[in-house]
């Protein structure tokens, strides 16, 4: 194994090498101790700003490294790590709020804020992946999503303050530069405390390896040692997360790199992940440093970890090894079902449209509330209807994306969000915004269905492959979102007007809305409705497993492939609009449902219209929340949506 | 005519051999019992014969077609197979899951006309479950709940049966229930059937035929007499066994 890393580390080494000597050639090099008075400016910044930087990317490496192995073997899951399950970005979300709401708690330091959000989130998607096991796949979906609801808060707090704009973005993005050796000092305590804590942690760990009841049968308590273990992992991300933002997928990256270079055992994979991880982050912020030598742009190096990450998530699926007991992937438990559907789907249905009339009708004017009298009404129409049409339809969109999704994958936590498409989708607005010298709102559509397409193209690639399991389409979507975001935070670091208007947009608005826009929209929600419908015998087959669909002649692959991009252009259509994130797209099949509608055509109608409604709510909320001023509609439907939805995962079973 | 023809067949994954060079034929109109210890290929064997897993090399032969050349409808309507896990099928009743078996016969948008119905009801009588017909899946005990899977094959009209372990989960009571369904669906009808066992007793009281494979080859091929005597039992399983003249003419098998 050292000799496979020895290439690797000596070229990270060398491209520091390089960057420092290209600042101050060998000969002029301060000598130890370092004593600021007797140095001319380059050598300050030597030896007070790449020196650190490099001891700080080794030591961040290692320790996330450690943590995302840490989280692998306590949750028996090789996806794990800080990123996947969402316990940097509440980290991430914790100094945002700090930074904005209350400076005075950072005198402290960042590190109580940043453990205290961190430990949150951990808390939060552990509560959901007990109900289920821990089963690899929705313990990961948990965490993204737990993450994404914390970057929609993080997004909506750094949207309304402006002015911290940049910086934020900047530290979102996980930037190595240092000023002191204070950085250097703090980390190495937390390394030298958590390789401290892995010692000690490694015997238990390999006995709960053994799983559960395997490990509960040996003497071991079993919910303490994964609280320890997790809880250390979590310090450990959280320590990076305060001193440097977020750096993606070090902890993905080091302990997969370790198990294919053939670290087998429990302690084999602890030791060998820190060195691995430290490796990575150093050659990642030396090729950060020759970018910025050679093109004067300094990136966040936690954006190119994340360009990083996306594709070695899609490399390690197909060798997830079906570790996973049969059936904690998917189910609720049994939930009850209507036996004659048709009154409360008509019910549904007509609370959408009196809906549509009693929004229309009611708004606010300063100092208060009012309901309008004809003459206004027939005024404001126009204006309002089309923004409650294309909401409404772009909720409809998602919700069918969602339920089709959801039957697809035969996993309750499918959606559109997680497919990627949004990601995709953002990635293609952006490059819009940033190469094209005065973009149309024509080019801005355009790009943002293409780049959603494209990511479709991604996902659908895996889908293709005989042997891959359903669930693994929801990884190789967020492995999509990754690379996306990733990307996004890397354009959006050079951080001009640009990034602004982006920001915006991926909030979602639906003010700018034309009559022919809403109806196009509407269009095709109820286009995409009768195609699900005429396809609803597959989504009955579907969910009952590869094995017996194919029994009993189902065109596996095609069927896999139509759905998927059915599911693929109803969320880009809806991202258009609505943004990339809103939740709507799985809770709507979610509470469709709980209300007993459990055949396919119900299922999708109802899903449907609760989309529907789910997104007027929104957008009445997002017009009348913040009066005069509007507050973005995706936005508002995640930040209701996201707990809404945790609080659902984490309630027990029926 | 013989239900499938093998000539060679191979199946491997990296590092190891599941089938190895298999040359046998399955007769029709028979239930056939594929026995062998854990890991002697029987599963896979059964996986290929419903066309779930690709053989690596050799050839197949379904109704003098070969097996990977018929379109998967017209497949799903001469083959009926049934996983080992069979789904929750959440939410379903036991009609609606059995209706499913005529997929092969309408598709996705063909109509589900007078011949379908009477084809749901036909399977759900046969296999003793039209009076669960709208209760859900889930909510059923695991012997009603397979019978409502074989009743799904029934529905498919299919000649040929393929179950994965179809009794692995249930109490002695159900397994012989659920066999003797399967034995008298297959003989009345002229149905054949392969099913996948771990018990050799079940297997020589309900098949008519048997195949054992030992680490991917096969040991023994014919009827469950053949089988039933202690030097084929020590071959298939490495343990000697006694043969014990149950009093119904039944041979027993038990370890010494």
């Amino acid at each position: 194994m050292m000799a496979r890393l020895m290439p690797f580390a000596l070229l990270a080494a060398s491209l520091w090498l390089w960057s420092a000597i290209g600042l101050l050639p060998l000969a002029r090099w301060p000598a130890w101790p370092l004593d600021p008075a007797g140095m001319d400016i380059s050598q300050i910044l030597l030896a007070f700003g790449l020196m650190p930087r490099g001891v700080v990317a080794l030591l961040a490496g290692a320790i996330l490294g450690l943590s995302g192995a840490i989280l692998q073997v306590v949750l028996r899951n090789p996806v794990a790590d800080p990123t996947t399950l969402g316990v940097s970005a509440g980290a991430q979300l914790a100094l945002v709020l700090a930074t904005m709401l209350a400076p005075g708690l950072l005198d402290e330091g960042r590190w109580p804020v940043a453990l205290t959000g961190a430990g949150f989130a951990a808390g939060l998607v552990l509560a959901i992946g007990a109900r289920r096991g821990f089963a690899p796949v929705t313990t990961v979906i948990a965490g993204m999503l737990v993450g994404m609801t914390a970057s929609a808060v993080a997004t909506a707090m750094t949207l309304a303050q402006g002015q911290y704009l940049l910086s934020l973005v900047i530290w979102n993005g996980g930037s190595l530069v240092q000023q002191d050796w204070s950085g250097v000092r703090a980390l190495a305590a937390i390394l030298v405390f958590g390789a401290i804590a892995a010692a000690l942690l490694a015997r238990p760990l390999r006995v709960l390896s053994l799983g559960p009841e395997g490990a509960s049968g040996l003497g071991l308590n079993v919910v303490l040692v994964r609280l320890l273990a997790v809880g250390v992992a979590v310090i450990l991300a959280a320590a990076v997360s305060a001193e440097l933002g977020l750096i993606a997928f070090i902890g993905l990256a080091a302990p997969a790199l370790a198990r294919s270079l053939g670290a087998v055992s429990i302690v084999g994979l602890l030791a060998w992940s820190p060195v691995i991880g430290a490796v990575i982050l150093s050659l990642c912020d030396g090729l950060v440093l020759l970018v910025a030598e050679q093109l004067g742009e300094m990136f966040p190096t936690g954006a190119l970890t994340g360009l990083i990450g996306g594709p070695l998530l899609i490399w390690l699926l197909p060798r997830l090894r079906g570790s996973t007991p049969p059936g904690t992937e998917r189910g609720e438990g049994a939930s009850q079902r209507r036996r004659d559907p048709v009154p409360l789907l008509v019910r549904l249905a007509l609370g959408l449209v009196i809906a549509t009339v009693v929004l229309i009708w009611i708004g606010r004017v300063p100092g208060g509330w009012a309901v309008l009298d004809a003459e206004s009404f027939a005024a404001f129409l126009p204006m309002r209807l089309p923004r409650l049409i294309a909401a409404a339809s772009a909720g409809a969109a998602l919700a069918i994306a969602g339920a089709i999704l959801q039957r697809l994958t035969a996993n309750p936590l499918a959606s559109p969000e997680v497919l990627g498409v949004s990601g995709g989708a953002a990635m293609g607005y952006a490059g819009v915004v940033y190469f094209a010298a005065a973009p149309t709102a024509i080019a801005l559509t355009a790009g943002t269905m293409s780049g959603g397409a494209l990511a479709l193209l991604l996902v659908a690639a895996f889908v293709s492959r005989r042997d891959m399991p359903a669930e693994r389409v929801l990884l190789a979507g967020i492995a999509v979102s990754a690379l996306a975001s990733a990307l996004l935070s890397a354009i959006m670091a050079v951080g001009d007007m640009r990034s602004f208007q982006i920001l915006g947009w991926l909030s979602g608005s639906s003010s700018a809305m034309t009559m022919q826009g809403a109806f196009a929209l509407a269009g095709l929600a109820v286009v995409l409705w009768m195609v699900a419908l005429a396809l609803r015998r597959w989504l009955a087959v579907l969910p009952l497993g590869a094995g017996v669909a194919g029994g009993l002649g189902l065109p596996l692959r095609q069927a896999r492939m139509i759905l998927i991009a059915l599911a693929g252009m109803a969320t880009g259509a809806a991202t258009v609009l609505v943004g990339p994130l809103s939740f709507v797209g799985l809770m709507a099949p979610h509470v469709a449902r709980r209300l007993g509608l459990a055949r396919p055509g119900d299922h999708i109608t109802g899903a449907a219209l609760i989309g529907a409604g789910l997104m007027l709510v929104a957008d009445f909320g997002a017009r009348m929340a913040g009066f005069p001023y509007e507050l973005p509609l995706g936005l508002f439907a995640s930040l209701i949506g996201g707990p809404w939805l945790i609080w659902l995962m984490t309630r027990p079973a029926r | 005519m013989s239900l499938f023809s093998l000539r060679n067949l191979t199946v491997a994954v990296p590092g190891r051999c599941l089938l190895h060079e298999l040359t046998l034929d399955l007769p029709a109109g028979q239930v056939t019992a594929l026995i062998g210890h854990n890991g002697s290929g029987k599963s896979t064997l059964l996986k290929v014969l419903a066309r779930q897993i690709m053989p690596s090399s050799g050839k197949v032969v379904f109704e003098e077609r070969p097996l990977f050349a018929w379109r998967a409808r017209d497949f799903a309507r001469r083959l009926a197979f049934l996983p080992q896990h069979p789904p929750a099928a959440e939410g379903m009743t036991v009609r609606e899951l059995v209706a499913l078996g005529r997929y092969p016969w309408h598709g996705a948008l063909g109509r589900f006309g007078p011949h379908d119905h009477a084809a749901v009801a036909r399977a759900m009588a046969e296999c003793g479950v039209s009076d669960l017909a709208d209760r859900l899946v889930d909510t059923l005990s695991g012997g009603e709940r397979q019978r409502t899977w074989l009743a799904m094959m029934v529905a498919q009209e299919a000649a040929a049966l393929l179950l994965d372990e179809p009794i692995s989960a249930l109490d002695i009571a159900h397994q012989v229930e659920v066999l003797g369904l399967v034995r008298r669906i297959c003989h009345q009808t002229g149905r054949s059937a392969v099913i996948v066992l771990h018990d050799v007793n079940m297997a020589a009281r309900f098949c008519d035929h048997v195949v054992a494979l030992k680490k991917g080859r096969l040991v023994l091929q014919g009827g469950p007499v053949d089988l039933m005597q202690p030097s084929p039992l020590e071959r298939i399983y490495g343990l000697r066994m006694q043969i014990l003249d149950g009093p119904g003419g039944n041979l027993v098998a038990i370890p010494d």
